[in-house]
């Protein structure tokens, strides 16, 4: 047993953190709450340069062939500078599905402009008054001689504005199937819907919207599978987000209330204010050793279906609690948009009901617990 | 990165494993004794000590010189989980705390005195720190220490000895310089448990185990039997606390109540309904196994960092002790409520659900946030050594 990183871990982590110091400040963060791309092109470019966005891409397709591992320390860091990027959207969760099952030719045509960032793709998956499990997929994919209409309303679809093409997971005859939407097509309809976390999301119309058979991901029905496949491996990623943001929004809070004094003490001096800290330094430490263990059972090759849900499940929920005690730390400026305490805040909640929530997380561990 | 043991590490796992499968003794190990076996006063437990002495077992990270074999604290945390899984009692405080103070700070008669019968078993220690003004705040002890001819006189008073009902030895710190800082002015002594002038009465707890309060009048003991230098104590203790990071709470009890409770639900019903169907079951019980899944992350973190032989991994024990007691009580807690009604029906009656082995965990656990540095302390550390917040408390 042992956890330390390789020199080639620490320099991949190393080389994130100055680079998001540099073109992920809170000043950059802030300019690309609701705008409509959502990123800044500096910082996207960056990330491509430093081999960041095709990171998980197989050398073959382009990318860096790095493992979940690696893709956690990335992400720890993007978490910790509340990077404004399509990365996960795009090189992990659209590159993830062709990956898993896309056709030759739809891998060599979007994987390596994944990696080099100069294609953006996107999920089109959740549904107004739908959850996040395989029922919830209900978006019609109909089929019409060889291709499919679609039609239906999907939501949270972040980045959308910018994606060369949309993932859509939808309901054929066969099951959930997934398809590659240019967003451009007819019927297709964008509109941004602001969201806590200031992310880039919009609501997407399918009206009648042709997709050829050839745009379809893997076997007919076959798109739950996919999509869960890559899903437990994204978690892992989100939960690393997770655990970076909650210790940032920490550090500042020790460093704040080291500084602040009240009753002619500094705040940290005060037990019920130091013991909310040591809580929370203590989930968020063990928290990120659950990501590293799912990350690295991922990458030796054994099953992540129940450390993948558990750690995105403890993870978000230690940064949604650090943020709400940090704030009780901070006081009543951290209610104000002036300091950056409102941003972790926000974000913390956004990515716990993001992707899959808290209920369905608990349910698949449930699953995995009480009914194999 | 890598969460497996070493191949070495496994080779010795598995070989505890398979020998605790072969010489299981359910008189031994009581999973309804949670992780206290070491606290049965039985011929049978002393008898199993004595086992694992033949097996070379006791004081493998002991100086070869002093009869171990100088191999890594892993393999110490590696027996005590097995040993813990099963239920069976742990290495503890005499290959711990006293024998590796005494190796470094004791003098030779107690070296030789007690070492070897450490090493097989043939020798049981009562550890007395906590008095009645010094309980979280263990530096305060009072018991006093006189200094006389030949010797030291000791009056006054000790709380919680678990052991002393059944000690062979008694450990203690006692205030022998009153003049001084209280962190200066306390030794450490052995007393034979039986010496005329101490007085043990038993305090019965709502565990399963009594503790005790002992009286102290005019208790003589030798000088030789001041264990390193005069005034050091609380030094020593503390590095003790340092040394002793693999052999600390254990996780394997709390794993194993998860697996037990998991395998209940999985079976029981509820109005005629299996009760594993009920969402807030399966809520709680993604709860339970997600927070395990933590405690051993924090564990495989304090045993990866003492592993590294640096600096003691204090902080790391002190979150892992932090998380993984609260989480011990929650399980008995979650159960209890799973179990509704039925589950207070008391422990040791056939018609209690799992024999009522989560009624007893309830009240067994209850002290673990308490006992061994409370959790309150526990952040204190932190607080002030991972954090760096003012030491103003």
């Amino acid at each position: 047993m042992d956890l330390d990183w390789t020199d080639e871990q620490q320099m991949i982590i190393d080389m994130t953190r100055s680079m998001l110091e540099e073109y992920s400040t809170s000043e950059v963060v802030r300019s690309q709450e609701d705008d409509p791309r959502g990123y800044p092109d500096a910082l996207w470019k960056q990330m491509s340069e430093l081999g960041l966005n095709g990171l998980l891409i197989p050398e073959s397709h382009g990318g860096g062939g790095q493992t979940l591992l690696e893709g956690a320390l990335v992400y720890e860091e993007l978490g910790r500078a509340m990077a404004p990027t399509p990365h996960f959207v795009s090189s992990v969760m659209s590159a993830g599905v062709l990956l898993a099952a896309g056709s030759d030719a739809q891998k060599n045509e979007w994987l390596v402009r994944i990696a080099n960032g100069d294609a953006i793709l996107t999920p089109a998956w959740l549904e107004p008054e739908r959850g996040c499990g395989e029922a919830g997929v209900a978006l019609s994919a109909e089929k019409d001689g060889g291709d499919y209409i679609l039609n239906g309303r999907k939501r949270s679809v972040a980045f959308a504005s910018s994606a060369a093409r949309l993932i859509v997971l939808a309901r054929s005859d066969a099951g959930v199937d997934l398809f590659l939407v240019d967003p451009n097509s007819k019927g297709v309809v964008r509109k941004q819907l602001l969201s806590q976390g200031r992310e880039a999301q919009y609501q997407v119309d399918f009206d009648g919207v042709r997709v050829g058979a050839g745009d379809r991901i893997g076997a007919a029905g076959s798109g739950w599978t996919t999509w869960s496949d890559v899903m437990h491996q994204g978690i892992i990623l989100l939960a690393a987000q997770a655990i970076g943001g909650a210790n940032r929004c920490l550090e500042e809070t020790v460093e704040f209330s080291k500084e602040r004094i009240q009753f002619d003490k500094p705040l940290g001096a005060f037990q019920a204010l130091a013991h909310y800290m040591a809580d929370a330094s203590t989930e968020i430490d063990g928290g990120r050793v659950l990501v590293h263990e799912a990350a690295w059972n991922h990458a030796a090759g054994r099953s992540i279906a129940r450390l993948a849900p558990m750690a995105k499940l403890f993870c978000c929920e230690t940064y949604r609690e650090t943020t709400r005690i940090c704030a009780q730390i901070w006081g009543g400026v951290a209610f104000t948009i002036e300091y950056d305490q409102q941003m972790f805040f926000r974000r913390a909640k956004q990515l716990q009901l993001s992707w899959w929530d808290t209920p369905f997380l608990e349910e698949l561990i449930a699953a995995d617990v009480l009914d194999n | 990165m890598n969460f497996d043991f070493s191949p070495e590490e496994q080779k010795f796992a598995d070989e505890v494993e398979a020998w605790l499968v072969e010489n299981h003794d359910p008189v031994v190990m009581d999973h309804h004794r949670e992780n206290f076996t070491q606290l049965s006063d039985t011929p049978e437990r002393r008898a199993f000590m004595k086992k694992l002495a033949a097996k070379n077992w006791l004081g493998m990270s002991w100086p070869k010189q002093y009869g171990g074999q100088e191999i890594e604290g892993v393999y110490e945390y590696i027996l005590n989980e097995a040993l813990s899984k099963h239920a069976a009692p742990q290495i503890g405080k005499g290959i711990g705390i006293i024998g590796k103070t005494l190796i470094r700070h004791g003098n030779e008669k107690l070296k030789k005195e007690f070492l070897p019968k450490i090493l097989s078993a043939e020798v049981e220690f009562a550890v007395g720190y906590s008095e009645p003004q010094a309980g979280s705040d263990a530096a305060n002890m009072q018991l006093k220490a006189e200094k006389v001819d030949g010797g030291w006189k000791l009056n006054g008073q000790k709380m919680w000895t678990t052991s002393a009902h059944f000690a062979d030895w008694y450990w203690l710190g006692a205030r022998t310089d009153p003049d001084k800082p209280k962190h200066d002015g306390l030794s450490l002594f052995l007393i034979p448990m039986d010496h005329p002038g101490l007085e043990i009465q038993s305090l019965p707890t709502i565990g399963k185990d009594t503790t005790n309060q002992v009286f102290f009048e005019d208790v003589f003991v030798p000088d030789d039997y001041l264990v390193g230098k005069r005034g050091k104590g609380f030094q020593m203790i503390s590095e003790a606390l340092d040394l002793e990071r693999f052999t600390l709470f254990t996780l394997s009890p709390i794993s194993n109540r998860s697996e037990v409770l998991v395998d209940w639900v999985k079976k029981a019903k509820r109005d005629d309904k299996p009760l594993k169907d009920d969402a807030n079951v399966r809520r709680m019980i993604a709860h339970i196994m997600t927070d395990t899944a933590v405690a051993k992350g924090l564990s495989t973190r304090f045993v990866c960092a003492a592993k590294s032989g640096g600096k003691p991994p204090t902080i790391e024990s002190s979150q892992y002790k932090l998380f993984t007691t609260t989480l011990s009580q929650r399980v008995c807690k979650d159960a209890l409520d799973i179990q509704g009604h039925e589950g207070t029906i008391m422990e040791g009656q056939d018609d209690a659900p799992i024999l009522g082995r989560f009624e007893g965990a309830y009240r067994a656990t209850m002290n673990e946030t308490v006992g061994g540095g409370s959790s309150e302390i526990q952040k204190n550390i932190i607080a002030r050594r991972h954090l760096g917040l003012p030491k103003n408390f």
